[in-house]
């Protein structure tokens, strides 16, 4: 479904991704791993089209990304959460739900998508004339991705759902990721977080400087001694 | 002698030969525009000190300007001073405000001061049409003599003020070529254009230079006030209108910002152009410059001096 | 006495109208563009030279030939991003843009103020009153022309907010304002957004010069100290706040008016420039605060 291959892209002349590769297959759920700076979320950030390739190929869907901007990815069934959820703080839960469905042919389509949306998270519902600013950390990650089905993804792209969390609430972000994969939908998750995204991924890649370091089955990641001993041992600890 | 300094020395003696023609010529016209041009080239770069380098955007120069060529002219008129210390007197109270207007600055970035220092040029225009007493009011001041001791007659004492306007200007402009490019200063207003806070941390006392960035700014375009008001013996609040600061943008932009010897001879080349359109109409010159300045920011904002540095 | 305070009141409020009119689009266009458009009044004054065009060479009624200046304005404006801005910012990419968004509008400025120049002269235009005669109110009287510049204001303004309030374009224009990046993931293109934001902003500028026409004269350079007015009311309203740039059109309108009471007329134009000086010394972040449009 996303293609990804020899990739090269970064910020100006700083290069961050210096050949990453990988391969989300349709409904896959695959999780992306690595120590700080290892260019996971400038690889969500280069696919969604943030940043530009400078070489390699970014395909979904057998046609190619290279040269869209992140509005026209989106229109071709891409879907992001950034990492700090990216709402619009000022406006309504249910303004940012409205804005999900942008690309959306017609008010009655957007529509469906928010009920739909408040059908899923019906914590939302009761929150929907407030400010998403002012919900609490766990309600914003919960918002974000409400509001990125609303665009209707057939591919979820998200940056470290766990971070800032409180760790129930990080059960209850999983137990829905998990849902949207078992409803169909590929996601590819960046985290921080091990032990949840081992937890529930079709396969996990691990970056380290930029470069693929490993990738596998959670099963085999954890047999793996190196990979145990260089990406595992924080978490395990 | 390396190849590139020959070519500097060659380029400087072709320019200063090109300053001294005007000089040649008998004709009061002639050396009336030659002598703006000066005063122009010299505003131009005085607002690239601030601007170009410490990237403290300024639209309030046709303030100090203005506040240059009224403190000389009434200082002249009304106290008897003599041109020649008029001269440093203007520069001296516009660079007072430059100074004033500069501690705003320290707390204000970006748009703020852009806004903050087009009021004040709006106020100093103000005060110079309603202060009838000091100023003359909307017809503007005259009758003050000029440079005492230059040659007699009316043509000599025209060529000997061309000159005069020319030398300081070109001294003047050399000046803040020096201080941009080789002293501490100079270092010190690129590092807080390129990154404040990494200038702080580097122990550049960021407060004191952009102060003094400020004042040499506003003295030096005070100064070119000066050389206005006694080479044209009139000066009326039209000079301190935003008009004049657009054009001194357009002006430094045209040449590229941050080098000097861009923004003065883009000021000579622009003011050319904009009097030779002149007598195909008076509209034009302002179509262009207005033109010049758009297609040169979008398309080439390191102006004339880019093009050397990156062909 | 009364009725002189009255008639200042009167006037300070319909010169309010026509300052929100004009700050309230520049200051939308600085909350979503991060650009402060220096040729607003140019557009200003456009309007006011189409509505001449319309209703005095053209013999449109009146009604139609404010509507055309504002709708002619509005798609000139469409032009202003794709052919100017737009490229800047792509050119500019990551990199700071310093001084260049402002000295790029100075030079429309100065472009379309001689352009007009050249189009229709130098000379003063006088435009018809749209509506003729006066209202009585006893003490004093007001002419309906003044009544019609502060209803249309109204008008236009409460379209504008409920435009973006309800609208999708306009619930993208916010999204875009607050938070660009996120509201690309949404598929809202920036660029569609910036034009359309600067075209509303100059259009409602082409609105008040149509409307204003009959009351000031129309020439080239009239809308250049509004738009220097509109700086010092924009950050008195603290920048790109919408409903600090109307509030603050009022007070900066109310205190010029009644102030003719306490110092010569001829001073009255410094009083806005005082006050913005003031207020960045004292409070920056303006009456409202620092908010983007919302």
């Amino acid at each position: 479904m996303l293609i990804v291959e020899d990739v090269r892209a970064g910020y100006g002349r700083l290069e961050i991704l210096q050949g990453v590769s990988l391969r989300v297959p349709a409904g896959a759920l695959i999780g992306i791993i690595g120590p700080n700076g290892a260019g996971k979320s400038t690889l969500l950030k280069t696919v969604v089209g943030y940043l530009r390739v400078t070489a390699g190929r970014v395909a979904f869907e057998e046609r190619t990304l290279a040269g869209l901007r992140p509005d026209q990815a989106m229109r071709r069934g891409l879907g992001y959460v950034a990492q700090d959820g990216g709402l619009f703080a000022d406006m309504t839960v249910h303004d940012n739900l409205v804005l999900g469905g942008y690309a959306l042919p017609s008010r009655r389509a957007v529509r469906a998508a928010v009920e739909a949306a408040l059908e899923r998270f019906p914590l939302l519902r009761d929150r929907r004339r407030q400010v998403a600013g002012s919900l609490s950390g766990g309600e914003q990650r919960l918002l974000a991705l409400a509001r990125a089905l609303v665009t209707r993804p057939r591919l979820l792209l998200v940056d470290e759902p766990s971070a800032a969390l409180a760790p129930g609430m990080i059960d209850r972000v999983y137990e829905d990721l998990v849902a949207l994969h078992r409803s169909g939908l590929a996601l590819l998750v960046v985290e921080q977080n091990v032990e949840a995204i081992l937890a529930v991924a079709d396969r996990v890649f691990v970056l380290d400087l930029g470069r693929n370091a490993f990738d596998g089955t959670a099963a085999e990641l954890r047999d793996s001694d190196r990979v145990r001993r260089l990406y595992l041992g924080e978490a395990a600890a | 002698m390396s190849r590139g300094r020959r070519r500097w020395i060659a380029g400087w003696t072709v320019l200063a030969l090109a300053g001294l023609l005007p000089a040649l010529v008998p004709h009061p016209f002639v050396l009336t525009l030659a002598a703006q041009a000066a005063v122009w080239a010299l505003l131009a770069a005085s607002w690239d000190l601030l601007s170009g380098y410490t990237g403290q955007v300024s639209f309030g120069h046709a303030g100090f300007f203005a506040v240059g060529a009224y403190a000389a002219a009434t200082a002249t008129k009304h106290a008897g001073l003599s041109p020649w210390l008029g001269l440093p007197f203007g520069a001296a109270v516009a660079g007072a405000l430059g100074l004033l207007a500069g501690f705003p600055a320290l707390r204000l970035r970006g748009h703020y001061l852009a806004l903050v220092t087009l009021g004040l040029a709006e106020i100093v225009r103000l005060v110079a049409q309603n202060w009838l007493a000091l100023t003359g009011g909307p017809f503007g001041i005259h009758d003050f003599a000029t440079y005492p001791g230059l040659p007699a007659g009316a043509l000599g004492l025209r060529q000997a003020r061309y000159l005069v306007t020319l030398g300081v200007a070109a001294a003047a402009v050399a000046a803040m070529a020096f201080v941009c490019e080789t002293t501490a200063a100079g270092r010190a207003f690129r590092a807080i254009r390129e990154d404040e806070v990494l200038a702080t941390s580097l122990g550049i006392n960021t407060t004191l230079y952009k102060l003094l960035a400020f004042g040499l700014s506003a003295a030096f375009a005070g100064l070119a006030g000066t050389l206005y008001a006694y080479d044209v013996q009139l000066v009326s609040p039209s000079v301190a209108s935003a008009g004049t600061t657009s054009l001194v943008i357009g002006m430094a932009v045209f040449g590229g910002l941050g080098t000097i010897w861009g923004p003065a001879l883009g000021a000579l080349l622009l003011f050319a152009v904009s009097e030779g359109l002149r007598f195909v109409g008076v509209v034009y010159n302002l179509i262009a410059v207005g033109l010049v300045i758009v297609v040169f920011v979008v398309f080439l904002p390191r102006g004339l001096a880019g093009l050397r540095r990156s062909p | 006495m009364l009725e002189s305070l009255l008639e200042f009141a009167i006037q300070g409020i319909v010169l309010g109208g026509l300052y929100a009119l004009f700050a309230v689009g520049l200051s939308l266009i600085f909350g979503v563009l991060d650009v402060i458009n220096v040729a607003h009044g140019e557009f200003f004054a456009l309007g006011g030279y189409l509505a001449f065009a319309g209703i005095v060479l053209l013999h449109w009624p009146a009604a139609a030939g404010v509507l055309g200046a504002a709708v002619g304005t509005f798609l000139l404006g469409l032009a202003v991003h794709p052919l100017l801005l737009g490229p800047l910012r792509r050119r500019l990419g990551r990199r700071p843009a310093g001084p260049l968004y402002l000295v790029l509008t100075l030079g429309l400025s100065t472009f379309l103020q001689s352009s007009l120049l050249l189009a229709a002269g130098g000379d003063y235009l006088r435009v018809p009153p749209h509506v003729r005669g006066i209202l009585d109110l006893g003490v004093t009287a007001v002419a309906y022309q003044r009544l019609l510049v502060l209803g249309t204001a109204v008008v236009a303004l409460a379209g504008l907010f409920a435009f973006l309030a309800f609208h999708r374009q306009g619930l993208a224009i916010r999204a875009v304002a607050q938070n660009p990046e996120a509201a690309q993931a949404m598929g809202i293109p920036l660029g569609r957004a910036f034009t359309l934001t600067v075209a509303l902003g100059v259009g409602l500028a082409g609105l008040g010069g149509a409307l204003m026409a009959p009351l000031f004269n129309v020439y080239p350079a009239v809308g250049f100290p509004l738009t220097i007015k509109a700086f010092a009311i924009v950050i008195l309203g603290g920048m790109g706040n919408l409903a600090g740039a109307l509030l603050a059109s009022f007070v900066v309108s109310l205190v010029e008016a009644f102030s003719v009471m306490a110092i010569p007329s001829e001073w009255q134009n410094m009083i806005a420039f005082l006050v913005m000086i003031l207020v960045l010394l004292l409070r920056p972040q303006g009456l409202l605060g620092r908010a983007v449009v919302r």
